[in-house]
């Protein structure tokens, strides 16, 4: 696993985190006690017993905006085996969705997660579509075994950056 | 304070020209939605508010969230009433108007006034509740007029189907003398769960209940102990502030005429006089202004002035200028000028009394002086008026 994850972490791909403008990111049908920051934040997320969970039904919407202009090339979503997510659907620089208008536009990728995937493997996308990414709709349209909650532990983006931090990604790879 | 786009859900059915509540349920409801709309946009000016009515030909949208309260006003003019409310179409075209809001940083909620028999099963209550707790909308639902079997139920059921974190609430409005605006003040809907009751409610409230004195705030502090706290409080300073006002109109003289209530604050205050405590430096001091004030031509018979009262209070170092102002022109009773109204008027000397340092108006020994400064001056003040009435 270390190997795959660390093929999705190469040409200088990095995690994404940083570049999370936290002041803009909403999640629609989260639960109140396991909210987004829970799969997303630092610490949180490596932390088991947090995950992130939906309220009303097991659809969830996550809405994620950059700091700046990124290139996504693959996510990483970690569940439990059962009541973890299973369609996503991601699409690029689509402000303010709605479940009501998840049919209307065509996602710009679709992942279908296997429990392999749940375990962490990460999935590699379009990587030509997510080309100039300044937000990210994650829309988790059911899970695994169409129970009425679906929790996420762990969401991990990776990609790179469009404009001058691209030295950063080089000294990564440096570090390697 | 929060960013809020609401949606006011109108019932225009027939149940509403019933008049259990004065003068008929559908101006009770338009008041308060007056009411509703006023407190929303004072209390974060992007606020916005929008409304549609239910009944009638069918759901109809009068205003799409808008912050310009006149059209919202202007909207609720001629409505008709007719039909049967249709509670699911009006929640979901509210829902709808709520998603097309021009500012997607508001948070959402409908406020709905359910005051006719609710014809949906409470299932399909609950998908809709559902379906707005999805999509992270709040709920307020008044409850009012018709208490239908059931109804009550299935409106507890949406409740808890939209109830995400105390953000929902419902409000059972019985028939009675209160107007339904009222009591509405009191609740979280007016408040916004309790954010420190906004300003506006406060008002309001304190508005209606300080009017009379003695009058028992109709607001319940179980409901909300904070704002029937600060009614209390300010009902207790405006109280003492009538006291000092009504001795003041006394001494004055009783050619003044105050409201009725004003007379039997006056009363209150003689039974007060009986006390009677050593005069320090301060009530010397007291004495004095209060012996200046009196030397000065009081006329004005005409008298109930209460926005130039209200005015003076406001503005103590405005009643003080113009106090010496006319100190000086003296002894000229026959100018009914406005000065002199001010100076006539017994909230003047509250004014004269809050602006003298270390003189706390509540104090019990400036009661009894000003109680007793009364008494003495009844006489003087029965001697002056037939020559102040000469003069005119």
């Amino acid at each position: 696993m270390s190997a795959e994850s660390a093929s999705a972490v190469h040409k200088g791909q990095v995690d994404l985190l940083d570049f999370i403008d936290w002041s803009s990111v909403e999640c629609l049908n989260q639960s109140t006690t396991h909210s987004l920051p829970n799969a997303i934040k630092q610490g949180y997320r490596e932390d088991d017993g947090l995950h992130l969970e939906s309220d009303a039904d097991e659809q969830l919407l996550l809405y994620i905006p950059f700091t700046q202009v990124i290139k996504l090339y693959s996510i990483a979503v970690k569940g439990p085996e059962d009541e973890g997510p299973k369609t996503v659907k991601l699409w690029s620089n689509k402000e303010h969705m709605g479940f009501s208008n998840v049919n209307d536009f065509p996602p710009n990728d679709v992942a279908v997660l296997s429990p392999e995937n749940l375990k962490g493997k990460p999935v590699l996308l379009k990587y030509v579509k997510f080309q100039n990414v300044r937000s990210l709709t994650i829309f988790i349209e059911d899970n695994q075994t169409e129970s009425e909650i679906t929790k996420v532990q762990k969401i991990q983006l990776y990609g790179s950056t469009v404009e001058t931090t691209d030295m950063k990604g080089l000294k990564k790879i440096e570090d390697h | 304070m929060v960013l809020e786009a609401t949606m006011i859900c109108v019932d225009n059915s027939e149940w509403m020209r019933n008049g259990d509540y004065s003068p008929s349920r559908f101006q009770a409801q338009s008041d308060a939605v007056s009411l509703i709309c006023g407190a929303k946009t004072q209390s974060n000016p992007e606020n916005t508010v929008g409304v549609l009515t239910m009944a009638a030909k069918g759901v109809r949208v009068l205003a799409t969230p808008t912050s310009d309260l006149g059209k919202i006003l202007a909207c609720m003019h001629g409505l008709e009433i007719g039909g049967q409310m249709n509670l699911a179409a009006g929640i979901q075209v509210a829902q709808l108007a709520l998603k097309h809001r021009q500012n997607k940083k508001q948070q959402q909620r409908i406020i709905v006034f359910a005051g006719s028999p609710v014809k949906h099963e409470k299932k399909m209550l609950e998908l809709i509740g559902r379906k707005l707790k999805k999509n992270s909308v709040a709920l307020d639902i008044v409850n009012f007029g018709e208490e239908d079997e059931g109804k009550t139920e299935k409106l507890e059921a949406l409740l808890a189907a939209v109830n995400n974190n105390d953000s929902s609430h419902m409000v059972h409005v019985p028939p009675g003398p209160n107007a339904l605006s009222d009591v509405l003040i009191s609740t979280p809907i007016f408040t916004g769960d309790g954010e420190g009751g906004s300003g506006f409610a406060a008002a309001a409230a304190a508005a209606s209940a300080g009017g009379v004195s003695g009058y028992d705030f109709g607001v319940d502090p179980n409901l909300d102990p904070e704002l029937a706290l600060a009614l209390r409080v300010s009902m207790e300073e405006e109280r003492a502030r009538q006291e000092a006002a009504a001795k003041k109109a006394a001494e004055d003289a009783s050619k003044q005429e105050k409201g009725g209530g004003q007379h039997a604050i006056s009363q209150d205050a003689t039974m007060t006089e009986n006390k009677t405590n050593d005069l320090d430096d301060e009530s010397a001091l007291l004495q004095q202004a209060l012996a200046m004030s009196m030397d000065d031509p009081e006329v004005s018979h005409d008298v109930r002035d209460t926005d130039m009262s209200e005015a003076a209070t406001d503005d103590p170092e405005l009643a003080l200028a113009l106090q010496m102002s006319v100190a000086d022109s003296a002894k000229d009773s026959a100018s009914q000028t406005d000065v002199s109204k001010l100076l006539a008027d017994q909230s003047f000397v509250s004014s004269v009394l809050a602006s003298l340092p270390g003189v706390d108006p509540n104090d019990s020994s400036v009661k009894d002086l000003l109680a007793s400064m009364q008494s003495q001056s009844d006489q003087k003040n029965e001697e002056e008026r037939p020559n102040e009435e000469e003069e005119k």
